[in-house]
């Protein structure tokens, strides 16, 4: 066969920088868009783009992308042949071990490659929001004849830092490959959007594993096929967004609200797919005031809604304002609070005329100003705000809080709730 | 958990129903939309599953396709099993005699090898046109406490159109002794809800009377009650409804917009299953209005939504406003048109512009057709699956658009009150051939 009929994810990643939204769960997991999983625009493309038979590496935190993915009935990959397997660290044989790296975890699951006989494999992410037909990419490389083809999004220059950036020849062969360069040669970025023939790949995953590197595919696997092989650049000019940091994951978001969104969600000729929940309609009351928003199937709105994505089963009690923020699924806004530039995780209960996301002093998160400094608020899982708290910007607060972990009164802009550890025995 | 003796369901699910108009002529009632996601089946079905049974028949006959379709193998609702499970009855040609389901008590003496091969202690006899939420466990539990052959579910007559039901007369221990059709007055009273539970022998034992007549309630529920069978009666309090009409159907939609619902659809403990749609969440934009109303997956609101019920994959214009209406599967309504009191079926094109339902002063129409009067909406205006309605065009209440009408079915930008379109150059679809009260 010389068609790609098999493709790997990566899904592993511990996304630090999406603070505690990943603190319990793995980056692809995250909840986006209202209804959706990162991970299912990188499912929803494969199944679109006619691959059903799908790959998926874990390692941290798998329970909630095992739950999401199940037997992979919404995309139709419940299947005989092919479907979709979640790939997991095992024992038992030698060379097996927690994945050292990307390219370490599909090396330890080259079996699941050898097997299918496949000339040429797709490696994709799970962490981006973008619609691609891969078959495109896949006829360049065929047609091209490349070892390794890499989907290549456009930035502006200066925010290259933070992928892998690539320098392409007139005939868009890659001529260096530079993962997170301080000063990057151009805007032109990986989308981790890989198709390799396989047997140039699996020759360097050998090689690489031998070696002390980071068994990394942006740092180690491409920088080296770009220098001893025949690495091709496939220019993508589609809405491509990384989910890696808190802002980028808001913004994304937020993106969804434009009169003229970049990425709509709904096309129905590209269907992002994932599974449902049984909750009714949303459901408006007599006093809800509802703009510039989306609202999923179980969410009741009795408040004002402006701005803001709220995930399935969220509610928001009569006179309270939502503005800007994301509310995940569950969580509960009591009368009169006020939730303003904030991520509610799912399942928080905000008491009656709590504020959180309050003012406008925007003092950096005392513990992490990298991360938390453009204003956004940010309250974990299932934490109970107590009534008329106020809880300035750029705060982080942690998950599975209750009232009385509060202090009294309010948290300043830049604060950090969490509960003092107890050591459980 | 008391164990649930074997029960056999059978729905009932092929009935046509002329009251609704539009609604009804292309899907039985039971594969109506409903409340925003729903079917009407969905109620029954889910009743089914939250009460622990599954083995299921769903009995069809008329305009059954859009029925299977919604059923398919039973997903949604976790009835696609290796046992039990639901199975679609559909009459079919046998080697003697063949005939269409000629009523309800023919339906099921026609799957009377259904019924024996279950070897089911009790039949449940549904119908898949009511919406409710209710425990068949706790009714099956009552009619074996009660050793009854027959316990038949009622529940509090809704005050409209008192000759639509069955008023059930019993003794103080719930003993049945009349079940009166249809009668000539008003008022409340106990109702016969068209849920049953029958001990199979005795069902199969009536069913199987040589010269017994095809209606379940005339010929099997009238004369066991005459014959002084142990037929008692259940009573359901919560809510229930028959929406077999246009006026039911929609004041039964409208309920669920109130500022407290009679019906909760969101107890976690009883949700009411629908298989899902790949559709994106609801998008309200800038200058959205929205209040009291049901907003599905896929709605786009850009105008003014108030009461009403907007399925999956509406669009609402900018500087539409629609009020008290229930506008169905990917209905599109222009900028600057208007909605009020309206039914819209699925697919159907609102013109910029247009004003349906509205007040106003409306001219005298050539379209008006007295033959329709048969079956009055006051006031609501029905449009019927895929209809284009032109721009600027204004339609008064209570009128009637039929089931694919064009614009150019529209030969002025006026429709009386009360007046039906219909679309022209088409053969009326075909009628009384698949007659039957399933």
């Amino acid at each position: 066969m010389s068609f790609v009929s098999y493709a790997m994810i990566l899904a592993g990643g511990l996304g630090s920088r999406l603070c505690i939204l990943s603190e319990k769960r793995a980056k692809p997991a995250v909840p986006f868009g209202g209804k959706y999983r990162i991970i299912d625009f990188a499912l929803s493309n494969c199944v679109n783009s006619g691959i059903y038979d799908v790959g998926i590496l874990t390692q941290y935190r798998p329970l909630s992308l095992r739950d999401h993915i199940g037997i992979g009935r919404p995309w139709d990959l419940d299947r005989k042949r092919g479907g979709v397997e979640l790939l997991q660290p095992f024992q038992g044989w030698a060379e097996t071990d927690w994945y050292r790296g990307t390219a370490d975890a599909i090396y330890q699951n080259w079996i699941r490659v050898e097997e299918r006989e496949a000339e040429h494999l797709l490696v994709l992410s799970g962490d981006h929001v973008y619609r691609m037909d891969y078959r495109p990419m896949i006829e360049a490389h065929l047609a091209r004849g490349a070892d390794a083809t890499v989907g290549i999004a456009q930035v502006p220059k200066e925010e290259a830092r933070g992928f892998g950036v690539v320098d392409l020849d007139g005939d868009d062969w890659i001529r260096g490959f530079f993962e997170k360069p301080a000063s990057p040669p151009s805007g032109n970025i990986s989308m981790g959007v890989y198709v390799f023939r396989t047997a140039a790949l699996h020759a360097m995953l050998r090689e690489d594993s031998e070696r002390d590197t980071a068994h990394d595919f942006g740092r180690n696997i491409l920088p080296a096929m770009v220098s001893s092989g025949r690495v091709l650049g496939f220019r993508y000019d589609g809405y491509w967004q990384d989910i890696g940091t808190l802002d980028s994951y808001y913004r994304a978001n937020l993106d969804l609200l434009k009169p003229d969104p970049p990425f709509p969600l709904e096309d129905s000729r590209w269907p992002i797919f994932t599974p449902s929940t049984e909750f009714p309609p949303a459901r408006l009351g007599a006093r809800a005031e509802v703009r510039a928003s989306i609202l999923t199937h179980g969410t009741i709105v009795n408040g004002t809604v402006e701005r803001s994505i709220l995930f399935p089963g969220a509610v928001v009690e009569e006179g309270a304002t939502v503005r800007d923020s994301i509310v995940m699924g569950e969580t509960w806004v009591g009368p009169e609070a006020q939730i303003h530039h904030s991520i509610l995780d799912k399942r928080v209960h905000v008491g009656p005329r709590a504020r959180v996301g309050y003012g406008s002093d925007l003092t950096p998160n005392r513990s992490c100003p990298e991360h938390l400094s453009s204003g956004i608020t940010i309250v974990g899982k299932e934490t109970r705000i107590p009534e008329s708290m106020t809880i300035g910007r750029n705060c982080r607060v942690s998950a599975n809080l209750i009232e009385e972990d509060f202090p009294e009164g309010s948290i300043p802009s830049g604060g950090v709730m969490e509960r003092e550890l107890n050591v459980a025995h | 958990m008391t164990a649930i003796p074997p029960v056999l369901v059978l729905v009932l699910a092929g009935g046509r129903s002329d009251a609704l108009r539009a609604l009804g002529r292309i899907r039985t009632a039971s594969a109506l939309p409903y409340g925003g996601k729903y079917r009407v089946i969905d109620f029954t079905l889910s009743n089914c599953v939250h009460s622990g049974l599954n083995r299921i028949g769903i009995l069809t006959q008329y305009a059954p396709l859009s029925l299977h379709g919604h059923i398919g193998i039973g997903r949604a609702w976790d009835l696609d099993r290796r046992d039990g499970g639901i199975r679609l009855l559909q009459p079919y040609v046998r080697q003697r005699e063949t005939n269409w389901y000629r009523g309800t008590a023919d339906a099921l003496l026609q799957n009377r090898n259904v019924i024996e091969d279950a070897q089911a202690r009790h039949i449940l006899v549904l119908s898949g046109d009511l919406v409710y939420k209710m425990d068949y466990a706790e009714l099956i539990r009552f009619h074996e406490e009660h050793d009854a052959a027959l316990t038949l579910v009622t529940v509090i007559a809704p005050s409209d159109e008192p000759e639509r039901y069955g008023y059930v007369h019993a003794d103080r221990t719930g003993r049945v002794s009349a079940l009166e059709e249809k009668p000539k007055r008003s008022g409340g009273g106990a109702v016969s809800g068209a849920i049953y539970a029958f001990r199979a022998k005795e069902l199969l034992d009536r069913l199987r009377r040589p010269g017994a007549g095809p209606d379940l309630v005339t010929d099997v529920i009238q004369p066991m009650i005459a014959e002084k069978a142990r037929v008692f009666a259940y009573p359901h309090r919560g809510y229930w409804r028959d929406i077999g009409t246009v006026d039911s159907y929609y004041e039964s939609n409208m309920d669920l917009v109130r500022s407290s619902p009679p019906l909760n659809l969101y107890d976690p403990d009883w949700l009411i299953y629908t298989p899902s749609e790949d559709r994106s969440p609801a998008v309200f934009g800038g200058q959205a209005v929205a209040s009291q109303s049901l907003v599905s997956h896929g709605a786009r609101v850009e105008g003014t939504v108030r009461r009403s019920v907007l399925f999956p994959g509406v669009h609402i214009g900018p500087g539409a406003v629609v009020e008290d209406s229930i506008v169905m599967h990917d209905t599109r309504v222009g900028p600057g048109a208007s909605l009020r009191r309206a039914i819209v079926d699925k697919r159907v094109v609102i013109g910029s512009g247009a004003m349906v339902g509205h007040q106003g002063p409306v001219a005298e129409d050539v379209l008006v057709t007295a033959a329709d009067a048969r079956t009055p909406a006051p006031g609501l205006c029905v449009i019927g699956k895929g209809s284009v309605i032109p721009a600027s065009t204004r339609i008064g209440p209570d009128a009637l658009i039929e089931i694919g009408v064009s614009e150019r079915d529209f030969p002025g930008r006026e429709v009386a009150a009360g007046a039906v379109v219909r679309p022209s150059g088409r053969v009326a679809a075909a009628r009384g051939a698949t007659r039957g009260p399933v």
